[in-house]
């Protein structure tokens, strides 16, 4: 009892000598960080005076980049990406994540970002309201804030970058669709990841009125279908749309796992060449789809590419820069910038087939 | 023999020991908004390993408890974004969990099924209504005032969240070394025959044990909801297994019947420590896990070799004086 009461004392006293060190050192300056090491070490300390972003000198700050997660295939495809542009550009990059797809552990991330003195954050958030007060305080700590992969709040970020033109990438997918099924009338069905997913919920209304507007003898069977973003339900449902529409010519199959799911099925029953799959998936995971021919187009879009334009903006960013549209981006292409000046769109979607799959590592 | 520090001091002096170490090799690590940041991050952690330590003593484990708080936190947004204050909201977020430990609680105490399987049921049970309110949406959006429970300073110096912690590490501790509850939850936990023949009923103190462990992750939900804003249905699912270890970490005996508040919240403060110091580091992230387990590992296996150790000293010792 006695050494638990002692040991409780000494942590408090412990807590109120480190607030005690924290008005200290809030009142002065932040301390100043020594050489060597990571060569991240600016300490922005607490001073809220403008942005710290013209330095790009080498040495200090960098980018970081944040995606939802570390240890998937996707992200550690941008991950190559980023670092390979850091090498090319000669910036520091940190590409650090949670382990898990978990909002509070992001968020520790930022965190421990913001304490490194970046110059530019870039994030793909995986609850985009739940980033918005750490990059608030990120701003005021005079770093850079920007969104990758998925936008943040639009208020907030300096530079938001999206892969693809939602439109573009729905569109684009139906014309695959037809393409595989090689003829301009027939059935076919949606399936999705959730019903609720915006970016999904976009894709499938640009396919849809491309069909409309371009193939009027393709029909839509049903509405579109949830897969809860798993593979197996994919699976389970297409199963089901065999057999209630024995005359189906094609499946669209939004969110990475359902055509993945979408395809399985169509392998097990044999109807590789009656039905035909396309969706947005990875290279590899699609591969052994692809090869039989069960999947005909995986359509998504480089994550290497993502990476290093992310990066190379990120840059662009810390020095004071903003991208124009139609700038080309060195080992990524041409860039669209819109309207609003901030939202940067990568380039079109690329295709992956049974000819290319094997080409990529993620 | 009473010269010798207990298992808690010695994991403070690790915590401590590791704090030094780690301000001495990572640039900016006592920096001043370093210092902040871990002082922000550590509540909402360390109330749920609280929790989830309380709940061990007792022999069993509450896998729903990230769940129960995210919960807590549907409940708190919804009364927010429908209007209402935030003082009503706290309350219907408290009374949220409080009826998920409620639920746990009469299972586990009334009928009798073993913890770690009511707990993993209600834990999907639990994921699946947040999942039907939500539709797997974020929920945000809420009122200034309310962010600065997780973001606000007291005083201008001290977080409020962190000020909120210590006061539940104080009643917790009060609580388990004070009450007669917390005398017969440390009895369950080392022989729940004898607590029952020696006149306890068993099943109160593990309900109010279930209450109280939801009221913890109610009170860290309310924290995670305040400084991200928003609340969705997987709020804090990494700190599940990360409170288990903590608490076990700790000195807590997975078994049950021994556990203090002290030792958990060394081993909270040494996860934040490492993970913090790695962090700026550039280590990366799942190197940091690597790094962790090997720890808890290597603490786990040396508690038991010294309480083989102490427990075989006291046998001979005994022996002698018969």
């Amino acid at each position: 009892m006695k050494k638990l009461w002692l040991s409780l004392t000494v942590v408090i006293v412990g807590l109120i000598l480190l607030t005690g060190c924290v008005s200290e050192q809030s009142a002065g300056s932040g301390d100043s960080g020594e050489g060597g090491g990571t060569g991240s070490e600016e300490t922005s300390g607490n001073s809220e005076e403008g942005n710290s972003g013209e330095s790009g000198s080498d040495g200090g700050g960098g980018v970081a980049v944040v995606p939802k997660l570390v240890g998937i295939p996707y992200f550690n495809a941008s991950e190559t990406g980023a670092e390979q542009a850091g090498e090319d550009l000669g910036v520091n990059v940190e590409y650090t994540g949670p382990t898990e797809a978990d909002a509070a552990a992001q968020v520790k991330v930022i965190e421990d970002l913001i304490s490194q003195g970046m110059d530019t954050i870039a994030v793909a958030p995986n609850d985009p309201a739940s980033v918005e007060p750490v990059l608030k305080k990120a701003k005021e700590e005079g770093i850079n804030v920007m969104d990758w992969d998925t936008p943040a709040d639009k208020e907030l970020v300096d530079l938001s970058i999206k892969q693809v033109d939602d439109e573009e990438f729905g569109r684009h997918m139906a014309e695959k669709l037809v393409e595989a099924m090689g003829t301009e009338e027939g059935k076919i069905a949606i399936l999705t990841g959730g019903l609720s997913a915006a970016n999904l919920n976009l894709w499938i209304d640009a396919a849809k009125s491309e069909l409309e507007e371009n193939y009027p003898d393709i029909e839509i069977v049903s509405d579109k279908i949830p897969t809860e973003e798993k593979q197996q339900v994919a699976y389970q449902k297409t199963l089901d749309l065999l057999k209630s529409y024995p005359e189906l010519d094609g499946v669209l199959a939004v969110s990475t796992p359902a055509p993945l799911g979408a395809a399985q099925a169509v392998q097990e029953e044999g109807l590789q060449d009656e039905v035909s799959v396309v969706g947005s998936a990875l290279p590899t995971d699609s591969e052994p789809f692809l090869e039989d021919g069960s999947l005909d187009t995986a359509v998504l879009w480089n994550p290497e590419k993502l990476g290093y334009l992310t990066v190379a903006l990120g840059k662009m960013l810390a020095e004071g820069e903003m991208p124009e549209d139609g700038q080309e981006i060195e080992n990524v292409g041409e860039i669209t910038v819109k309207d609003d000046g901030k939202t940067v769109i990568m380039g079109p979607p690329q295709d992956y087939t049974k000819e290319n799959a094997s080409d990529f590592d993620f | 023999m009473n010269m010798k520090l207990s298992k808690e001091s010695v994991l403070g002096l690790i915590a401590l020991g590791i704090f030094v170490g780690m301000g001495l090799f990572t640039p900016g690590f006592f920096s001043s908004s370093n210092l902040n940041n871990m002082m922000f991050q550590l509540p909402e952690f360390g109330l749920i390993a609280l929790g989830m330590m309380v709940v061990i003593v007792t022999g069993g484990i509450d896998l729903s408890i990230t769940y129960i708080a995210a919960f807590s936190g549907v409940g708190a947004a919804l009364m927010m974004t429908n209007g209402f204050g935030i003082l009503p909201a706290i309350v219907v977020g408290i009374l949220f969990a409080l009826a998920c430990g409620a639920f746990n609680g009469t299972v586990v105490s009334k009928i009798g099924v073993p913890p770690i399987l009511v707990t993993l049921g209600t834990m999907v049970l639990f994921e699946g209504v947040i999942l039907a309110i939500t539709s797997g949406n974020a929920i945000s959006g809420f009122p200034d005032a309310y962010g600065l429970i997780g973001n606000g300073y007291y005083m201008g110096i001290i977080p409020v969240s962190l000020l909120i912690f210590i006061f539940f590490i104080i009643l917790t501790a009060v609580l388990l070394n004070k009450s007669t509850w917390g005398r017969r939850v440390y009895m369950y936990g080392s022989n729940d025959i004898a607590t029952m023949f020696s006149g306890v009923k068993n099943s109160k103190v593990l309900m109010k044990v279930y209450l109280y462990a939801s009221l913890l992750a109610a009170v860290s939900a309310i924290i995670m909801t305040s400084r991200y804003n928003s609340v969705k249905v997987d709020l804090g699912s990494s700190y599940l297994l990360q409170s288990v270890a903590a608490a076990v970490l700790g000195g807590t005996d997975i078994h049950g019947g021994y556990g203090k508040v002290m030792g958990t919240i060394y081993a909270v403060l040494i996860f934040q420590f490492i993970r913090n110091g790695l962090n700026l580091m550039d280590v990366h992230s799942s190197l940091v896990d690597v790094v962790i387990g090997a720890i808890l590992i290597i603490v786990l296996t040396l508690n038991f070799f010294s309480d083989k150790f102490s427990r075989r000293k006291a046998e001979s010792s005994s022996e002698k004086t018969a």
